[in-house]
């Protein structure tokens, strides 16, 4: 077996190919902008040049001159048409841009040319004039101007500051203690694909082709801000070209061109450039942290504060909070957290792959770092004197916990023991060698979920779903769980997913898919299974008054524990029909009664994390060496190895394939990834793929991924926890501990650069 | 407007050109629409005035009438419906877009349409067999998951299936290097680097 398809231990499904892969390597893969259309027109924004203050004219005669163009809109044609968005749901962000003349962040879109070709839709685009009445503005922490409001007081996405016991008293009286201050900066989840929103009108009916991790949530978004009925509006979002949360709420522009393609009489597809996109879209906001740890002398943690501060726009309080897991990640003696935003003329950042855990577990995991030095303890060791099976925070039980076989398992490919542990020691000519670890933790969510079933006596499956192939395999993944329930081979099912016209299914963010998707195709099938074995131990046949709960599904036959069979196209024949549809709606434990009707309402109600009896968290363990060039300061990662228990893996293929790409996330945050800002025009800088870095080939080596067994039935139906935002938790602090390992420089400002290192 | 006649590189005059085909597309899988018809009269001096541009696609003739500032990228996904390859940035830093070209690889948004005047272009559609069977290079990648959201993967294909020509995949070390101009931000880089080795050694043997 190649690396790519891991062999199946305990728990674990096969690693089927993935069902559409024909379809991606051949170029037939639809994805949103791929769809053809007659008679388009192309639709172009310009962005405002400042961040703050007002237009006081805007002069679009040039634009109208450009050869091709069909329609300018500004605000002074569009104020009023549309319904603000409504931030919080589905919408990126309340700024309403095209309806004001206020100037909330640069970037902000400040006019829409449509015209006959793409070509003369950028020009006239870059022909519009504006006279602004420009203020300073505030870009970042510590400029004059920004307002720091506390994320509780702010948000009600935001529950709690989490504490337990007595910190100060702990802090004070602990015989060691760290006080140390982390940062991490801007990023932008530049995924290959543009963004881009196709409005193709049909009478008073509306499709979008954009892509989305969230169709029916845009679905009811948009239909709000066009001042229409929902049912009439439908996004079309069957493939997408990577997401990494920067497609889960939709942004201003959606709506604008929806509005412009009625206004024209035209279908318009708008494709955002890159440098734009940088602008428009969400982006991960910088975020710093003031860590304070006591231990005691064996390594016990006896004291633990996390304070976070976080970038957001003026109108919007977005805050990730990640102190709900840091707070909760070791059995520390005592806790104190606390979270505030840090309002700025910024656009309004959103959720970027493990929005909180990133930056969180990265400040945390360095300060483990750090107490394990001043310890003198080795960092394993130390991690698993404060391992615990309760959290310190409600003290309650973790529904399944295998931190530490995953550090065990991780250590021991990694060859951790052959580390000298003095700082420096290893060295290969000119390469100072460092080795680090940290851990890996994600929250396991699980959303209310429907799918149709349509099931023929032939064995074929229809399996359809409103979720959202972004990447992560769960189309597959979905026809393996109905697979091996209707005992029907793989290339019998056909799944439909990315169109709100389907059974809804929850925002494909939190890591919630495959959890939320296998857990209602189990209660679908569960469904055929019922009319099926009714059937056939009533009628005339081998299963005649065979008790229904031996029997079961399996090559296309309904089987009985006691070895009698009957072909699947018989069980129809006894049931006297040929196909049989079902339709399932499945909510978690602890939902509310309203939640699916919520799910048709565009809402996803997400259970799991912290909330309920348990709580529910997947861990990880990584293992890095870092080489540094003793001369250039170049730092290379040649090695990282990553172990992981996340429930049930349903496809070791595309489980495995999620977790490496999240490690190279990690290793991107820790070495590549920064969106730089100018402070005096609150702009982003590097706007495009040569200057905003991230990986490529050459930058990655030798990475192993193990998946590491666990059953945990608590989660939900399937047992699955997600794990498409663990891999990247962790990783930068990994590095971060192996390159104080390799230099004794603690680096505590990402990323890690060479000119960080050359002093 | 002047009424200069412009004369495309390939000779054939462009008003002999475009009185001869009422869609510019005769003979061709291409169904041109209303837009793309070049204004008769247009002129060189006009920079806006379409200009006429033959190539083959997968070994298919094409006659477009296009803006002369039409990446070739734009051309095939706009002007000739071929939408596999992929637009990832506009401005060559990427690689979503490769293509090949006269069998080496170009990055087709850094390239206008009308410089290919007679090219022969090689785009993710014409790789695999008519009788539908894979390419080695796209059944390396799906053996290998190469690709996750597989936006990037028909440029990384093309791209790698240039790399194997140029004799730049004789080593993982070489495969890295040379694939560094094709971004993934799905990071498949170890999948795409045992795809690769993989189809080398396939496109040898066949
Ligand atoms: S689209 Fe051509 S290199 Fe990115
Ligand atoms: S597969 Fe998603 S960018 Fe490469």
């Amino acid at each position: 077996m190649s690396d790519a398809a891991p062999r199946p231990n305990e728990n674990m499904g096969e690693p089927f190919p993935r069902i559409d892969a024909r379809l991606k390597v051949t170029g037939q893969a639809p994805y949103p902008a791929d769809a053809p259309i007659a008679n388009l027109a192309y639709g172009t924004f310009a962005v405002s040049s400042i961040a703050r203050g007002k237009i006081n004219a805007i002069d679009i005669e040039p634009a109208k001159a450009v050869p091709g163009v069909l329609a300018v809109f500004t605000h002074r044609e569009m104020a009023g048409q549309l319904e603000h968005p409504k931030f919080g749901n589905a919408a990126a962000s309340s700024i309403a841009p095209l309806d004001t003349t206020d100037i909330l962040h640069d970037g902000q879109p400040l006019a829409l040319v449509i015209a006959e070709t793409f070509e003369a839709s950028q020009e006239a685009a870059q022909a519009i004039r504006v006279d602004y009445a420009a203020e300073q503005p505030s870009a970042t922490f510590d400029a004059q101007g920004t307002e720091t409001v506390a994320a509780k007081e702010a948000s009600e996405q935001f529950e709690e500051d989490v504490a337990a016991g007595d910190f100060e008293a702990a802090f004070a009286a602990a015989p060691v203690t760290i006080d140390q201050r982390y940062s991490t900066p801007t990023q932008h989840h530049n995924p290959i694909e543009l963004f881009s929103t196709t409005a193709v009108w049909d009478g008073d009916g509306l499709t979008v082709h954009e892509p989305s991790q969230n169709v029916t949530g845009w679905k009811v978004e948009l239909a709000h801000q066009l001042r229409m009925e929902p049912e009439k509006v439908r996004i079309v979002s069957r493939y997408i070209g990577g997401a990494f949360g920067s497609k889960g709420p939709m942004t201003s522009r959606t709506a604008i061109v929806a509005w412009a393609a009625k206004k024209v009489g035209r279908p318009v597809r708008c494709v955002v450039s890159r440098e734009q996109s940088c602008m428009t879209q969400t982006y991960r906001a910088e975020t710093r942290h003031h860590i304070r740890m006591g231990a005691d002398r064996d390594g016990r943690i006896t004291a633990f504060a996390h304070e976070g501060w976080e970038v957001t726009s003026r109108p919007d309080p977005y805050v990730v909070g990640g102190t709900s897991t840091t707070g909760r990640m070791y059995d520390y003696g005592s806790v104190l957290t606390k979270v505030s935003i840090v309002k700025a003329d910024r656009n309004t950042p959103g959720y970027m792959r493990s929005p909180p855990e990133t930056p969180y577990v990265y400040a945390l995991e360095n300060a483990m770092d750090e107490m394990a030095v001043a310890l003198n303890m080795d960092p394993v060791e130390f991690r698993r004197v404060n391992d615990t099976q309760v959290e310190p925070i409600g003290k309650k039980p973790f529904s399944s916990r295998s931190l530490m076989t995953c550090y065990d398992q991780a250590a021991e490919a990694f060859g951790w023991k052959e580390r000298n542990a003095a700082v420096g020691s290893m060295r290969d000519g000119d390469w100072l060698i460092g080795m680090g670890c940290a851990t890996a933790i994600y929250p396991t969510n699980v959303a209310p979920c429907t799918v149709r079933l349509r099931l023929n006596a032939d064995g074929g499956l229809r399996l359809q779903c409103g979720s959202h192939e972004i990447g992560t395999g769960v189309r597959t993944i979905a026809a393996q769980m109905a697979s091996e329930r209707l005992g029907i081979p793989m290339d019998k099912i056909e799944v439909e997913m990315g169109d709100s016209s389907l059974p809804p299914a929850p925002v494909s963010g939190g890591s919630v898919s495959t959890a939320s998707v296998c857990s209602a195709v189990i209660k679908g099938c569960a469904s055929i299974r019922g009319k099926l074995f009714s059937a056939v131990v009533s009628a005339d046949g081998p299963l005649k008054g065979a008790e229904p709960a031996t029997l079961d599904m399996k090559d296309g036959a309904i089987t009985s524990s006691d070895g009698r069979s009957m072909p699947m196209k018989e069980a129809f024949v006894a049931m006297k029909t040929g196909v049989i549809e079902d339709y399932a709606e499945f909510a978690p434990d602890g939902a509310t009664p309203e939640a699916v009707s919520k799910l048709y309402g565009g809402q996803s109600e997400m259970k799991g994390g912290e909330k309920g009896e348990k709580v529910k968290y997947a861990f990880g363990a990584e293992f890095v060496e870092v080489r540094i060039n003793t001369r250039t300061r170049e730092v290379r990662v040649p090695r990282i190895v990553g172990a992981f228990a996340a429930g049930r893996i349903m496809n070791t293929r595309t489980a495995r394939s999620q977790l490496m790409g999240g490690m190279i996330w990690g290793i991107s945050s820790a070495l590549h990834e920064v969106t730089e800002i100018d402070p005096r025009a609150a702009r982003y800088v590097n706007r495009d793929l040569q200057d905003y870095l991230v990986p490529v080939n050459a930058d990655i080596r030798d990475l192993q991924v193990i998946l590491v067994p666990e059953v945990d039935m608590d989660v939900n139906p399937a047992g699955v926890k997600g794990l498409g935002e663990l891999g990247n938790v962790g990783t930068a602090a990994a590095i971060a501990s192996a390159v104080y390992h390799a230099t004794g420089k603690r680096i505590r400002d990402l990323p890690i650069r060479l000119e960080t290192l050359l002093t | 407007m002047s009424s200069n006649p412009a004369s495309p590189p390939n000779g054939v005059s462009r008003r002999g050109f475009l009185s001869g085909s009422a869609t510019l597309a005769v003979a061709t899988p291409f169904v041109a629409h209303a837009a793309e018809q070049a204004a008769p009269g247009a002129a060189a001096k006009d920079p806006h005035a379409k200009v006429a541009v033959s190539f083959n696609i997968n070994g298919k003739p094409y006659q477009l009438g296009l803006d002369a500032r039409t990446s070739l990228l734009d051309a095939l996904r706009d002007h000739a419906g071929l939408t596999g390859t992929k637009k990832g940035c506009d401005h060559g830093q990427c690689g979503a877009c490769s293509v090949l070209v006269d069998g080496r690889r170009v990055l087709s948004c850094m390239s206008f349409a009308v410089m290919q005047e007679g090219a022969e272009i090689t785009t993710i559609e014409g790789l695999a067999s008519t009788d539908g069977a894979l390419h080695p290079m796209q059944q390396a990648f799906v053996d290998h998951d190469a690709f996750q959201c597989g936006y990037c993967t028909p440029g990384q294909i093309m791209s790698a299936v240039g790399c194997v020509q140029e004799g730049h995949a004789e080593n993982d070390d070489d495969i890295r290097e040379y694939m560094s101009g094709n971004l993934c931000r799905c990071a498949a880089y170890p999948n795409i680097v045992a795809a690769i080795r993989q189809a080398r050694d396939d496109m040898k043997e066949g």
